[in-house]
């Protein structure tokens, strides 16, 4: 189907197509001398999210993925790609030791959101996530993120405050699931094609809505059909992000990563409204 | 009985502090409130202009949640407040138009006399001077927006350049479904400023009311010097009705309590609303 005419419910099923390439699967074809890196160093690890370095494009490079498990047991062992507060833990850990080795950073997102289960909420998930985000703003050293499958609510976000952040094609990226937001704004989850419409939340919009910096394209009938064709792809483009971000970006970089998020929304021009002058 | 700390003695481990200031609970006297007829917590009848003395306190203890302004006239020294942007208006970026508009329901707000979800402004707190926001429930649930991240940030980095203390309450459901990602990005934006508060050595204490929950709880709601939970306030990241539906638990009771965040690390202290003010007046001397 040519992807301009498919509807948002559509990009939804193929961004959670069982058959979907997954982070794992994208980070071993970059890396295939990928070692993972395990634990929090508090009170566990979690296994939505697969970390580690490897070596990609002749240097070492620090990787994240949100994982969701495509055997049945593998998928209940790593929660379906939601992540726990250890899973935030985890990153904040290793991405300071990539700052400290000056490792570049390459986040993949596929996830429906943080876990939420009342084991998560015990061990402080939201703080975990609002720390993850603010780490984010104090590491040094390049780092892309990429949304492979679906990027779901905060949980996603936590992985992906980065220098450029990309899209594949038939990936979605959303305040919450349409499902979540058919259940908040209709009070019934059947509006979730509706939801999904409303949203805004394909590759396309967000690429309009100037939330992200580039959409991967796949190949048609999504990136299951070639794996092969679809890894290329994503490697090509965060090759040339990262790039251009340790080129022009390496002195500023945390000024400019601060400002890419600061400048959310069209009300960040202070001039363009009063300045309130200090009370005192 | 409102006053003291909420819970007893297991609560307050640690030696109660002598000295701090007598500062009356509220700054100034309190707007109106939506009231139940009849109190959840016991199921007297309510007396609105007594409730309204003690801080929409019940006799037996139950707090009645507040909106924005009365948290203003609860921890403003009287006169003080000084709001700021509050010409910052909401956009229906996205054209939500079902089941109803967004444009209706900010329109709909705005007949209320509603303006967004957080207001902010300058005060003074038992004399210290803040920079102060304050979420309002009433507005969308109290969501984070566009133009609630936007007035976040700038009380941040007002709160920054002049090296006076941040002081935030929330009351939120999370972010605005409204207004998509961009409400997400939010999230990620005020975190910014947090980080810039922090490392200019700023002071930042949070209010958590209830409900506090989502994007919001899990942005810049927890990430302040001091935590503070009034008590009966529900918090967490995802609410007990979508984990029911999610993982089929059963929720024990008291989850996402005020003093179940205390329990699990989340909170430094958990306060009845009449002591909210003297406390956060005794912080305010200790970190400036």
């Amino acid at each position: 189907m040519p992807a301009g005419r498919m509807t948002a419910w559509e990009r939804v099923q193929l961004a959670r197509h069982p058959a979907r390439p997954y982070s794992l699967d994208y980070i071993l074809h970059l890396a295939p001398d990928f070692e993972e890196l395990r634990g929090d160093r508090m009170t566990g690890d979690d296994p939505a999210l697969v970390a580690g370095v490897g070596t990609w494009r002749g240097r070492t490079t620090m990787f994240f993925g949100q994982q969701k498990g495509r055997a049945l047991a593998d998928r209940v062992a790593r929660s379906f790609g939601m992540m726990h507060p250890q899973g935030y833990r985890k990153a904040v850990r290793l991405a300071h030791q990539a700052a400290k080795f000056k490792f570049p950073i390459v986040s993949l997102i596929d996830t429906p959101g943080a876990y939420p289960g009342t084991t998560a909420e015990e061990d402080g998930i939201a703080s975990a996530i609002g720390i993850a985000i603010r780490e984010w703003f104090h590491i040094r050293v390049p780092v892309i993120a990429a949304i492979v499958g679906e990027g779901g609510s905060g949980g996603a976000l936590g992985m992906a405050v980065a220098d450029r952040v990309l899209m594949m094609e038939n990936s979605i990226y959303s305040v919450a699931a349409p499902e979540a937001a058919a259940a908040i704004v209709w009070r019934d989850q059947a509006h979730k094609a509706e939801a999904a419409e409303q949203l805004h939340l394909t590759a396309p919009d967000l690429e309009e809505l100037e939330i992200i910096d580039e959409v991967i394209e796949e190949p048609p009938g999504g990136a299951h059909t070639d794996f092969q064709a679809s890894a290329r792809r994503l490697d090509d483009a965060i090759h040339r992000h990262l790039q251009a971000v340790a080129d022009h970006d390496r002195p500023r970089i945390l000024e400019n990563r601060r400002r890419r998020f600061l400048h959310v929304g069209h009300l960040h021009d202070h001039r363009a409204l009063p300045r309130a002058v200090p009370s005192r | 009985m409102p006053g003291g700390e909420a819970g007893g003695p297991a609560v307050g481990i640690g030696a109660p502090a002598a000295g701090r200031p007598s500062v009356a609970p509220a700054g100034s006297p309190l707007p109106p409130i939506e009231l139940p007829t009849n109190c959840a917590g016991c199921g007297i009848d309510l007396d609105p202009d007594a409730l309204r003395l003690q801080t929409y306190v019940c006799e037996c203890g139950h707090h009645f949640p507040l909106h924005g302004e009365a948290w203003i006239a609860l921890l403003a020294d009287q006169g003080s407040w000084r709001e700021y942007w509050a010409d910052l208006r909401p956009v229906d970026f996205l054209h939500w138009n079902v089941p109803k508009s967004y444009s209706a329901t900010l329109a709909e707000a705005a007949q209320e006399g509603l303006n967004e979800a957080v207001r902010t402004g300058t005060c003074e707190i038992a004399g210290h001077p803040v920079w102060l926001a304050a979420f309002d429930f009433r507005f969308v649930g109290g969501t984070l927006s566009v133009v609630a991240g936007e007035r976040l940030v700038r009380a941040m980095e007002r709160a920054r350049h002049e090296r006076i203390p941040f002081v935030l309450v929330t009351a939120s459901g999370g972010a605005r479904m409204q207004e998509g990602v961009l409400a997400l990005m939010q999230m990620a934006k005020v975190n910014v400023a947090v980080a810039e508060l922090d490392e200019a050595g700023v002071p930042y204490f949070s209010i958590l009311s209830h409900p506090t929950y989502g994007g919001t709880a899990a942005s810049l709601a927890l990430l302040a010097d001091i935590n503070i939970a009034e008590h009966e306030a529900a918090i967490g990241f995802t609410g007990p009705r979508v984990i029911k539906q999610a993982t089929y638990a059963e929720i024990p009771a008291g989850f996402q309590s005020a003093e179940f965040q205390l329990a699990h690390g989340q909170v430094d202290v958990v306060l009845q609303r009449p002591d909210l003010r003297a406390r956060l007046a005794h912080y305010l001397e200790l970190y400036t």
